[in-house]
């Protein structure tokens, strides 16, 4: 097994669906970064073994949209890409093949990450409206066409909307605020709790954004009809959020008795990743500096109706697999998709109650809040699906390196009841 | 059968294949007379074959990306008198109504450039069908040499396509591609080029006719054809916009419309003659052989003649950066990103950097909408311009230019901090209009590797670039960016480092003359007047408009301090600008302009504050007081070899500045009425007007004395 470096780490700003970077082709979320990161270390263009980057709404246009990014960035024709899905994990998905490719020894450049525009999933045609335009379409004569659309009824015409049927659990049947609800019940979180949280990730995001601790990662995206605005920061944090603002917000999921509002959870976002990961081998060959090494990974799974306990059992087996504990970590990116699963999963760390339901039978310590996500998180930031699992990596990544820290944890929690977790060391002193 | 040599010949299964561009290493194959002599031998040849030795003729090409470039314009340039043009036409003539004569189906299988007398013989013949590749283009360009399509292109092209369509090819000597030909009834049909030859022989049982379009329009199109009186109405229409594009300063779009006007309704023999007789005019008309001799002058400037640089340690310049992103870095970003460079864009804000943004998505916008990019290739190139506030990545370009505010300690200090950021084989340029260039270089460890590239506001419209050489530049530097600017489809001129550099030397004295008339009271449109009769794009203070009257009068300063008092500054601009008129950037200038920076009248207002008295000049007299002195000028240029030939001034002042082609150049201007006039009026003027001013130079006398033209000093 060989080690495995992190070379280079950048993201695009994160925008509420619906705003600034609504109309970016998809692949124009990862290009620009691979380009950058590519420029940055004058790597050669036919010098990158695999392109993977995460994605889970990809339009209909680009299949595979991970060999349209490597090609619009101008990499070679001869590179191998593909696109990875693991729901809010692909981004993370993307790193963790890398990282096998690399410490297999079976390529010694890759670049990992992940992509979304959640502003550009479909409506699709209900199943009705499908198989009668296919009828339609085989239908030969005009007397044979007009009975057809005779058939046709007007809630045929009442669409899919991706995005919201691709947040529900087709197991379980619950959509994942409604999993969020669950949690608040069985481990007794509060709104006040949750809105606390909520209003925290918000002020720790606006101060990180004044202090500029953004802009080494950020790299930025032409908009607009003309392509002639430029967004350097992200569009989510407020600074104006205050508690008693967020208790006012009506609970979205379970409308009459629930604590889950859309202000104590993340907001669907578009945004892209980009990681460069590289071997021993490949740093002497192109005389490349890392930031970081990636010490392991390890994806978990659980009920998908407690799905948000994901980062609980996916920490637990990468500690275990790393025999490291939760202490040694200077830094942890616990995904924010809900206030209240972040909740119940620091909970879980320290409660050993809470943990056995899980089937952990250990208790893993308190992760003090000054370790945890201390930029903010999804909840300011947003949480651009196929991205996010990288865009952590990313994030913590550079705050370590800003903090001269050792070790850090990305974890976050999978829709369809699964946890990935990854470590890396900061090699940037 | 007939031994060809600059044609491949031969019968196979009774179709008569003829191929061009057989035999030599030229990319483009043109029509020479010996190539025109064969193919009248094989023609002949074939027209007495019976159609059981021949069945059919096709017509191809052996080239990757030529089927016909048109006749050989040296050799159109070696007609020196009306009757041999007329001559010329009709012996083409004569061959390609033996094509059109021939029983049995002809077809011509288009792949690449196909123009001129290469489109007239494709027309005729009974087919034509073109490849899809984008290098296929049809069109009759001869218009914009001043002359005609004397090989009947005139009277076949409206027999394909509808008379409108026809005059629009013709009168604007614009080029179709494939699909479009196809469209527009030019073609038959496209196919992959590799099909060609195969597809046309499905032709052979087709008769000729025009593609039968139904519908309303097409009803109308017909009409049109054969009815006099809507015929009338589109020769009117045609004529009206021609004299409004080319202010009737062009002899050649009118010729066509007489022609086709008058010899519509008439048999091919004698409006083939009617045609050659208006050919071999034109070919022998001053006009003409000024436009052939800037078409020359533009194919010359392809090719690097500057100081001798070794080619192997020259290097390609493929990735580009831009320092400043205002205006004019927002446009070499977008020139930049068009040619595939993937430019990064650095400023200091993000205001900057959208200025910068706005310039180069409003160019890809408009070719967007004008439906000459996809969305797609427009996000695309678009997108490849990478806007930053840092100097990351810039390891990675060959090519830096800065374009910030023209300050020279400022530039000066940017230079010496990017050294430090980019690669020791990249190549440092300045976009200065005005600032030393010499001056500059001393800010840099490695001067030689720098250079001024001085283009023209706004970028992606102005063909000329300047480059601005100095005593330590390497000559591989300057080759690079030659070969580079060329890459790019513009044309560049060499130039010594001095003040104005080539094209704003040559412009001061023009505008400070039309200041100086406009103060002794000569009304400016008068002045505007004489300036576009003789052809400028725009008047002088039109221009100045343009520029900006503080810009100007800072670089006033910098000519006047230079070349000393016969560039003094008539002190009229300074006054303006005491007023506040800046131009077109704040909306006032000598011209009213609206919200929207659409020009709306002249500007009473100042020309009222201004107090001035009122003379009046004749047209001729204002002409000579804005023309001379340029001309006076461009002699001292050559004398100080700011640049190396007459060319350079005549190239720079047509692409810099719209000096009318159909003079061919200040300097042919200059020749063409003879050194002894030119300094006849210099000294009529400095008596009467200013010694400094209009005192000839040395240059100019010693012409004189050797009786020799400026292009004698080539």
């Amino acid at each position: 097994m060989r080690d495995v470096y992190l070379v280079s780490a950048l993201r695009t700003p994160q925008a509420k669906s619906g705003m600034n970077l609504k109309d970016v082709p998809v692949p124009f979320l990862g290009t620009p970064l691979l380009r950058r990161i590519m420029d940055e270390h004058q790597l050669p263009n036919d010098g990158v073994d695999e392109v993977i980057v995460g994605n889970t709404g990809a339009p209909a246009k680009y299949p595979n949209i991970s060999r349209v990014i490597a090609l619009e960035a101008k990499l070679s024709d001869k590179t191998s890409a593909y696109t990875v899905h693991r729901n809010c994990a692909s981004g993370m998905e993307a790193l963790s093949q890398a990282f096998d490719k690399i410490s297999l020894g079976r390529c010694d450049v890759i670049f990992a990450g992940g992509v979304e525009s959640m502003s550009q999933m479909p409506l699709i045609y209900g199943k009705e409206m499908t198989e009668f335009f296919i009828s339609l379409m085989k239908a030969k004569t005009v007397s044979d066409k007009m009975k057809i659309v005779s058939h046709f009824r007007p809630n045929y015409l009442s669409p899919v909307i991706a995005v919201e049927q691709g947040l529900t659990d087709p197991v379980c049947g619950l959509n994942m605020g409604q999993t969020a609800e669950l949690l608040t019940r069985v481990h007794h979180i509060t709104r006040q709790e949750q809105d606390e949280f909520a209003n925290n990730s918000h002020f720790k995001a606006v101060q990180a954004q004044k202090e500029g601790k953004f802009d080494d990662e950020i790299f930025g995206v032409s908009y607009g009809l003309k392509l002639d605005k430029f967004l350097t920061s992200d569009v989510g944090p407020r600074a104006e959020s205050t508690v008693e603002g967020l208790a006012k917000m009506r609970p979205y999921f379970d409308k009459k008795s629930g604590s889950v509002t859309v202000g104590n959870s993340c907001p669907i976002t578009d945004g892209g990743s980009m990681c460069l990961l590289v071997s021993e081998d490949a740093l002497k060959k192109y005389n490349l500096t890392p930031m970081a090494r990636i010490v392991d990974y390890k994806f978990a799974g659980l009920g998908p109706d407690r799905m948000g306990m994901g980062p609980l059992v996916s920490t637990h087996a990468l500690l275990k697999r790393t025999k490291m504990t939760l202490d040694q970590m200077d830094l942890v990116e616990l995904n924010e998709a809900f206030s209240a699963q972040v909740l119940a999963v620091l909970k879980g760390f320290k409660d050993k109650k809470v943990a056995s339901d899980y089937g952990i039978d250990e208790v893993m310590g308190e992760l003090p809040l000054e370790k945890l996500n201390v930029n903010g998180g999804a909840v300011a930031l947003g949480h651009p699906v196929g991205s996010t699992g990288s865009r952590l990596v990313v994030t913590l990544a550079h705050e370590l390196k800003r903090r001269k820290a050792k070790y850090g944890l990305a974890t976050l929690c999978i829709g369809g009841g699964q946890g990935g977790a990854m470590m890396i060391e900061n090699f940037s002193y | 059968m007939v031994k060809a040599k600059n044609l491949s010949y031969e019968i196979k299964n009774k179709i008569a294949y003829v191929g061009f561009g057989y035999g030599d290493e030229k990319s483009m194959t043109t029509l020479s007379k010996d190539s025109l002599m064969e193919l009248k031998d094989i023609v002949e040849e074939i027209h007495k074959k019976s159609t059981k030795e021949v069945a059919a003729l096709i017509f191809f090409t052996h080239k990757e990306n030529c089927f016909l470039a048109g006749a050989d314009i040296k050799m159109i340039d070696g007609i020196k008198t009306e009757q041999d043009g007329v001559k010329g036409a009709e012996s083409g003539q004569k061959i390609y109504n033996l094509i059109e004569d021939l029983k049995i189906p002809t077809v011509a299988c288009v792949h690449g450039v196909c123009l001129g007398g290469g489109t007239e013989l494709a027309l005729s013949c009974r087919h034509i069908i073109v490849s899809d590749s984008p290098k296929t283009i049809l069109g009759l360009p001869e218009v914009k040499l001043g002359i005609l399509p004397g090989f009947g292109g005139t009277y076949r092209m409206p027999q394909r396509v509808p008379l409108h369509v026809a005059l629009d090819l013709i009168l604007a000597g614009k080029h179709v591609n494939g699909k479009k030909a196809v469209k527009l009834g030019l073609a038959d049909e496209m196919y992959p080029k590799e099909k060609l030859l195969e597809m046309a022989e499905t032709l052979f049982s087709k008769p000729k006719q025009f593609k039968q379009k139904s519908g309303l329009k097409a009803s109308l199109e017909h009409m049109a054809k054969d009815n006099f009186i809507t015929r009338k109405i589109i020769f009117q229409k045609a004529r009206e916009s021609v004299l409004k594009l080319t202010k009737g300063h062009y002899q050649a779009p009118l010729k066509i419309l007489d022609v086709m006007e008058e010899g519509s309704g008439r048999g091919r023999e004698s409006y083939l003659s009617m045609e050659a007789q208006a050919f071999g005019e034109l070919c022998a008309s001053e006009q003409s052989r000024n436009l052939r001799h800037v078409f020359f002058m533009m194919e010359g400037a392809k090719r690097y003649t500057g100081p001798a640089a070794d080619a192997a340690k020259t290097p390609k310049l493929k990735r580009g950066a831009v320092l400043g992103a205002g205006i004019m870095g927002g446009g070499i970003a977008w020139l930049m990103a068009e040619n595939k460079m993937m430019p990064m864009m650095k400023d200091l804000n993000l205001k900057a950097i959208e200025l910068g943004l706005k310039q180069s998505g409003d160019n890809f916008f408009k070719s967007h909408i004008k439906k000459k990019l996809t969305r797609d290739e427009m996000e695309r190139r678009q997108r490849s311009i990478y806007p930053q506030m840092d100097f990351k990545g810039f390891k990675s370009a060959d090519l830096i230019i800065e374009a910030i505010v023209e300050n020279i300690d400022i530039k000066k200090k940017v230079f010496s901090e990017a050294e430090n950021y980019v690669r020791d084989d990249a190549i440092l340029a300045s976009n200065t209009s005005s600032l030393s260039v010499s001056q500059m270089s001393t800010a840099l460890k490695r001067p030689e590797r720098f250079a001024g590239l001085h283009f023209f506001n706004p970028v992606n419209k102005m063909p000329l670039v300047e480059i601005i050489t100095h005593d330590k530049v390497a000559p591989e530097v300057v080759k690079a960016l030659y070969d580079w600017v060329v890459s790019t489809k513009k044309t560049p001129v060499i130039v010594k480092n001095g003040p104005g550099f080539l094209v704003n030397r040559m412009l001061c004295p023009y505008m400070n003359e039309a200041a100086y008339l406009l103060a002794e009271g000569v009304p400016l449109k008068q002045i505007e007047d004489a300036s576009l009769n003789f052809g400028m794009p725009m008047g002088p203070f039109r221009l100045m408009d343009e520029v900006g009257l503080d810009t100007l009068v800072k670089v006033g300063k910098i000519l006047e301090e230079g070349l000393g008092d016969r560039t003094r500054a008539c002190n009229l601009s300074e006054k303006v600008v005491e007023l506040n008129y800046l131009g077109k950037k704040n909306n006032r200038g000598f011209y009213r302009y609206t919200e929207k920076g659409k020009e709306d009248g002249f500007n009473e207002e100042l020309l009222a504050a201004l107090k001035l008295p009122r003379i009046d000049l004749t047209e001729q007299k204002i002409q000579q007081r804005l023309f001379m002195p340029m001309i006076n000028e461009a002699s001292y240029i050559l004398e100080e070899k700011i640049v190396e030939n007459p060319i350079d001034v005549d190239l720079g002042m047509i692409f810099g500045t719209g000096f009318p082609p159909f003079r061919g150049g200040p300097l042919k201007y200059a020749d063409s009425k003879g050194i002894d006039f030119i300094l006849k009026v210099l000294q009529e003027l400095q008596n009467e007007v200013s010694q400094a001013r209009y005192a000839p130079s040395n240059f100019l006398l010693k012409m004189q004395k050797e009786k020799k033209k400026f292009y004698e000093y080539a």
